[in-house]
């Protein structure tokens, strides 16, 4: 089977002790500070930092590789698109085609900006659990009036790792519409136009059986959308006051040199 | 335990489902509940910790009234249900957190949930799946993981619907055995089933038709009620066996040993020592 992409990878590692609010803070902040560096000495300490990180999370590489393969045709287009369309002192003219030195380095730039972000981001979701990550941002949004939004932060917490439980569900059960359609002769390939309707309709009406069904069983179990607690526990201790200093004198490091 | 007076409910759609019900399950008993489908078995489920609401009559919990929406907390305290379908049931991503869902609900501090989802996980012997995900779990552990996410919350009462129908009858009867246990250490059961053969142990039978209670007592008058098989359902098999035997003129008093076990040790008796 796929590994999955930005899968947790349980450890131990100092990484994975954090408090996942001050991983979530720090997640931000690089991906600001990504933004915002200008040259490629700064993106190569950016990747550095990295991989420093990398090696202190005692993860194997490849996770976080996983996290930037599927988006490579993404990253590959932008920096395509900036290095033809980017005005500027051509290298080399063929018939329309003309790049130029600076669509070169802006393409560049602009590439390993979003493969920092996505590295960044799989650092955070490779060292931390799902549900660590939702009940961290559950305790950071709860002083925000949500209210006003019709929501609280704890609907919306459980909203998020409910999908996340939820999901491997829903795909499992398209393969199973599929083939249960299929199995009644229907080509997928050849005619669209009957297929997807007969994939859509079973489909929509099964998944919504499976969401009230759901939502009975959680009732059942208390659940109320109003205040709950979780068995993680959240406290932030030294180390993370640590690595938060450390990370801002980094970042002031980078902006003021 | 749980009263129902005069319980009556009909689906928004119109539909009839449950009519004048009477019935009080009491501390500690096993109640079995049986109909055909569509006989408004699982309706009065949902009625029990206040999933659904009577439309007239009343439930009470401990005394509790489930209309009362401030009780609604205590009662789903005290009254669990464990469900047909084990998948649409998981709300974790690993067992450990499905488990945890009640407690957190309950609003106990992070130690205390992990005290009762070690508790859920010894009562139903899945402490080695801790961090298992409850999609790659076979039907029957996870029918025991539903009945585990219950039991982590404490429940006095717990309510089954029908859970053993989408399993084998091997993990059927290893969820049944799991059930009996907590019974004998306590708990209130309620117990839905098609298949009568399930009740046997059962402290006492209601059989259900059209959202009515057509027959209630111990599980021996309710197996020797004639009106069972006019009421959709079949005789537990030794129970059938004994009927034929009966037609050939060979009579084995079933009614105190309708189990397989007690049967076979009943003929033993009767053909091997005289
Ligand atoms: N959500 C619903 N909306 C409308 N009608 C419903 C709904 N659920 C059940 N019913 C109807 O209510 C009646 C009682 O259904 P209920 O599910 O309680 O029966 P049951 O004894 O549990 O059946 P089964 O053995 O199939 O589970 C049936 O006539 C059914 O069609
Ligand atoms: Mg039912």
């Amino acid at each position: 089977m796929q590994e999955p992409v930005f899968s947790y990878v349980p450890g131990a590692s100092l990484l994975h002790r954090l408090d996942p609010r001050t991983k979530i803070v720090a997640v931000m902040l690089l991906g600001f500070l990504t933004f915002r560096i200008e040259n490629f000495a700064e993106i190569g300490v950016l990747f550095a930092f990295f991989f420093a990180l990398a090696l202190l999370s005692g993860l194997p590489m490849r996770v976080f590789f996983r996290a930037v393969k599927p988006m490579r045709l993404f990253i590959i287009f932008i920096f395509l698109a900036q290095l033809f369309f980017t005005d500027g002192r051509a290298l080399v003219s063929y018939w329309i085609l003309q790049p130029s030195l600076e669509g070169l380095e802006i393409g560049l730039k602009l590439a390993a900006r979003f493969i920092l972000l996505l590295l960044f981001a799989a650092l955070l979701t490779a060292s931390t659990d799902p549900s660590a990550i939702t009940c961290g941002i559950e305790r950071m949004l709860r002083p925000l009036p949500l209210r006003l939004l019709g929501i609280s932060s704890f609907e919306l917490a459980t909203m998020m790792n409910i999908s996340i439980a939820f999901l491997p569900l829903l795909f499992e059960r398209v393969e199973r519409t599929k083939a249960a359609q299929a199995a009644r002769g229907m080509d997928f390939v050849k005619n669209p136009f009957r297929s997807v309707p007969a994939l859509a309709i079973p489909l929509l009406r099964g998944v919504i059986r499976d969401a009230e069904e759901l939502a009975l069983a959680m009732e059942s179990r208390g659940y109320q959308g109003s205040r709950r607690t979780s068995i993680h526990e959240l406290s932030m201790q030294k180390n993370d006051w640590k690595a938060l200093l450390i990370l801002a004198l980094f970042i002031i490091f980078i902006l003021v040199l | 335990m749980i009263r129902l007076e005069e319980v009556s409910y009909s689906y928004p759609d119109g539909t009839p489902a449950l009519e004048n019900i009477n019935l009080t399950v009491k501390k500690g008993e096993f109640l079995g509940i049986i109909g055909k489908n569509g006989s408004g078995k699982s309706t009065l489920a949902l009625q029990l910790n206040g999933l659904l609401k009577p439309q007239t009559g009343r439930v009470k919990i401990r005394g509790m009234d489930t209309r009362d929406p401030s009780k609604l907390p205590g009662i789903r305290k005290l009254v669990g249900v464990v469900f047909q379908n084990p998948e649409t049931q998981f709300v974790g991503r690993t067992i450990e957190e499905d488990l945890a869902f009640g407690p957190e609900n309950l609003c106990l501090p992070p130690v205390e949930i992990k005290k009762c989802v070690d508790m859920a996980l010894a009562e139903t012997g899945l402490q080695k799946y801790k961090y298992r995900s409850p999609k790659t779990l076979s039907g029957g552990q996870g029918q025991c993981v539903a009945l585990a996410g219950i039991l982590a919350m404490s429940p006095e009462c717990l309510i089954f619907d029908e859970i053993t129908s989408m399993l084998d009858p091997e993990s059927g009867k290893a969820v049944l055995e799991t059930i009996k246990k907590l019974h004998k250490k306590g708990k209130t059961v309620v117990y839905i089933t098609h298949n009568l053969e399930e009740l046997y142990d059962a402290d006492r039978i209601i059989v259900m038709e059209k959202g009515k209670i057509r027959l209630e007592g111990e599980p021996e008058s309710v197996f020797s009620n004639p009106s069972l098989q006019a009421l959709g359902l079949a005789l537990p098999s030794v129970i059938e066996l004994a009927e034929l035997l009966k037609t050939h003129g060979m009579v084995i008093p079933w009614e105190k040993t309708f189990s397989p076990k007690s049967f076979a040790e009943e003929l033993c008796r009767l053909f091997l020592k005289t």
